[in-house]
């Protein structure tokens, strides 16, 4: 009987972590990584990101993280965690191999990739929830005569210091640039949040948001988990409408189940903004050469702007076929298990609980499909 | 430029209540802080009118209030004359701003950078300040070489009879000064080496870079098996600010983490974070009183017999004179 032949797109956090789980179950999977080291995301991130998830429950299949890494990994502490989760488990990824096309041929896929083409009977997707910068447009937007820069091309603030910064976007990414534009003397920032967004301190009356949500609100009905978890951002966070922010009517919990929206995980940006260093500002309008007016007739001259709005998983433009199988915003919606015959995708759902979390779980479960399930 | 550029610590938050303001010198200048709610408010501490220190004032609504005549000054230095409402006085407003538990200052218009501390993932282990009888320069000195451990410290660092064998390892860049020291680590009270998981025979390293917008250091400090690149125990992430004060007057203000964590182990935490933060205000307590003691200490290094473990403060000198006080800068560029 000949080998299964399994191939794995993808050598972040997810791809390692199902090659990993493939090679216990006697499986020799090939892995193809676009870029020429593993963990590339993490290499090209933010200087100074912080996992915000703790390391106890970040961790992939097999490997704990070293002691002395401290509660929240640093940027660099995860590329050394990669590298030793590679090195352990012998896994030898094919860098440089972008795959380009995904096609079922037969009762087998066949993928296209930089050196030739590959057969193969298994196919794991693993390249990512943030794969391609999304990045939006306004009408003016040709004649401004600042910068725009997307976060996934920003490494620190120190090109901007002395400049009138803008940050758009009320993620977790826009919220840390924002504070690290102020920290490196940019001379002014502004934040854009468009609409309402729920601020979770990262660490809760000591506890971490995501030691909360796995011991307490993951086991508790989503209403109930909501109820406790308002009551306490009150108490903790307080309105912050007098800034701008506004809070959702739906709760955080709730918020996740059903509009996938995960909460601001704050590391401190909340702090510069009610002392007034950072400014959140309304949905933008349009720019003109001075900068952008917002929704509601303001303008705001400024030097640069930092796109903070995310990213596409983008796995229309190679996967074949790929209708059926994702969302309207180009998700999977299979999960853990076999997508389409032979077909399967690892980290493309974002829990409170953690995404590598997550991961390191689905990893399991797509492994133990492939090694068990028939030819 | 000039040092008042630089975002200095100037008090602890806990210094600065509700209602009343509170008094700071750096380098001469006094200044009077006040909270607005969330907001500082940092002024000059001589009221514009006629010259009352505002300290003495009272917060009313966000204003601090001078005494005298009761003119009302805002967090950005706005004022306002009761009796003559059309008057529009101003106040020399300082950039304030609270974070990591302390207040900070700049002068108003500076786009110094905020230093980084990277403590993100440590449990915070004391912060606290004092102020000692020594120039800026002396107090780094004593903060940036080990040699004085032996005699000086309790707990942390080297036995003096083997202080030959401690590496110390120096690198100078152009904005900072690291150093690298590892030895054995000096005998230890048993009950301290277990809640520490310090084994019997360890290595100690005092690892620490300075830097000079404004003065700083940052330790890592944590032990290892004798001889080996087994880490044991939680490290130590020590913050030291140097504030000046007066030419021979310099505030100490530190912020001491810990890289474990309250939750993960509450009961050990519970025993170990106090004895933490007793055993820096320790130390940092000796080198206080020793810097106290040494009374009117040459600034100057020229001339001096310095050893081994000096590489970083004659590199450290260059970069406060260049960094901090911004001398030799070409001036009008
Ligand atoms: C700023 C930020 C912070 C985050 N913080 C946390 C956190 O604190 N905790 C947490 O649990 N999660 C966090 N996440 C989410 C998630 O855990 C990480 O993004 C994680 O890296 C996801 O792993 P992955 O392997 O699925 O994707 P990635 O790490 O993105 O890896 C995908 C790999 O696939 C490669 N690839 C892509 N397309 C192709 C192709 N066509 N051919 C070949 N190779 C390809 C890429 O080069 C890349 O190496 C964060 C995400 C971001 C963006
Ligand atoms: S001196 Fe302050 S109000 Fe007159
Ligand atoms: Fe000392």
């Amino acid at each position: 009987m000949s080998e299964k032949r399994v191939v794995v797109l993808g050598a972040g956090p997810s791809g390692l972590a199902v090659a990993a789980c493939l090679r216990r179950r006697g499986l020799n999977p090939t892995i193809l990584e676009r870029s020429e080291a593993v963990g590339s995301t993490w290499r090209n991130h933010y200087r100074r990101l912080h996992l915000h998830t703790v390391k106890e429950h970040s961790a992939l299949p097999g490997l704990g993280w070293p002691e002395q890494v401290p509660t929240y990994p640093a940027r660099q502490d995860v590329v050394d965690y990669l590298e030793a989760y590679a090195a352990k488990f012998e896994l030898l990824p094919r860098f440089g191999e972008e795959v380009t096309r995904v096609r079922r041929e037969g009762d087998a896929w066949e993928l296209t990739h930089t050196s030739g083409s590959t057969r193969a009977d298994a196919v794991v997707v693993c390249t990512g929830y943030n794969r391609v910068p999304h990045e939006p447009t306004w009408p003016g937007e040709e004649g401004f005569t600042g910068a725009i820069l997307h976060a996934s091309k920003y490494l620190d603030g120190s090109p901007f210091r002395g400049k009138r910064a803008l940050v758009v976007g009320a993620g977790n990414t826009g919220a840390e640039i924002a504070l690290d534009l102020w920290e490196h003397g940019a001379s002014s920032v502004e934040l854009c949040i468009r609409g309402p967004v729920h601020v979770v301190p990262r660490d809760l009356l000591g506890l971490p948001a995501q030691i909360t949500s796995l011991r307490i609100m993951q086991h508790l009905p989503p209403k109930l988990a909501d109820k406790i978890t308002l009551s306490l951002l009150r108490f903790v966070v307080g309105d912050l409408s007098r800034w701008g922010i506004r809070r959702p009517k739906l709760g955080p919990v709730s918020q996740v189940l059903r509009e996938k929206q995960i909460p601001l995980i704050d590391v401190g940006t909340v702090a510069l903004i009610r002392q007034g260093k950072i400014v959140v500002i309304p949905g933008i309008e349009r720019f003109d050469a001075e900068g952008v007016h917002t929704v509601d007739g303001a303008a705001h001259p400024v030097d640069v702007v930092i796109l903070a709005t995310g990213y596409r998983a983008g796995i229309a433009a190679f996967l074949e076929g790929s209708e059926g199988l994702l969302d309207e915003r180009g998700y999977p919606t299979v999960f853990g298990a076999e997508a389409a015959p032979g077909l399967f995708f690892v980290g493309f759902r974002n829990p409170l609980t953690g995404q590598i979390h997550d991961i390191a779980r689905e990893a399991e479960r797509v492994a133990a499909a492939i090694a068990g399930g028939g030819r | 430029m000039t040092l008042f550029d630089h975002w200095h610590p100037v008090a602890l938050s806990r210094e600065l209540r509700r209602r009343r303001p509170l008094k700071v010198t750096l380098a001469g200048a006094d200044v009077v802080l006040f909270r607005d709610g969330p907001r500082l408010g940092a002024l000059d501490n001589t009221c514009p009118h006629r010259g009352f220190p505002l300290h003495r004032g009272r917060v009313d609504a966000g204003q601090l209030v001078c005494p005298y005549h009761g003119w009302r000054w805002a967090t950005d230095g706005r004022g306002q004359a009761p009796g003559t409402p059309t008057a529009r006085p101003c106040a020399r407003a300082w950039e304030a701003v609270e974070r990591h538990g302390l207040l900070w200052i700049r002068r108003a218009g500076s786009d110094m950078p905020f230093p980084f501390v990277d403590i993100s993932g440590h449990g915070r282990v004391t912060t606290l300040r004092r102020r000692v009888q020594a120039p800026l320069e002396v107090v780094l000195d004593n903060f940036t070489e080990v040699e004085h451990t032996p005699p000086v410290h309790a707990f942390l660092g080297y036995p003096l009879e083997r202080m030959a064998e401690v590496e110390c390892a120096t690198t100078i860049t152009d904005d900072a000064v690291t150093v690298f020291n590892r030895g054995p680590q000096r005998r230890l009270p048993a009950p301290i080496r277990g809640v520490f998981q310090i084994p019997r025979e360890a290595d100690f390293v005092d690892a620490w870079t300075t830097r000079f917008s404004p003065v700083h250091t940052i330790y890592d400090q944590y032990f290892l098996v004798r001889g080996s690149d087994e880490r044991r125990g939680p490290a130590l992430r020590i913050a030291v600010f140097y504030t000046p004060v007066g030419p021979a007057l310099t505030d100490l203000i530190v912020l001491a983490y810990a890289s474990s964590a309250r939750w993960r182990r509450p009961l050990l935490e519970a025993i170990r974070f106090p004895m933490t933060r007793l055993l820096v205000r320790i130390e940092v307590g000796r080198d206080a009183r020793l810097l106290d003691a040494m009374e009117a200490p040459p600034v100057v290094l020229k001339g001096r017999a310095l050893g081994r473990f000096d590489k970083a403060l004659t590199a450290s000198r260059r970069h406060i004179a260049r960094i901090y006080r911004g001398e030799g800068e070409a001036t009008g560029g």
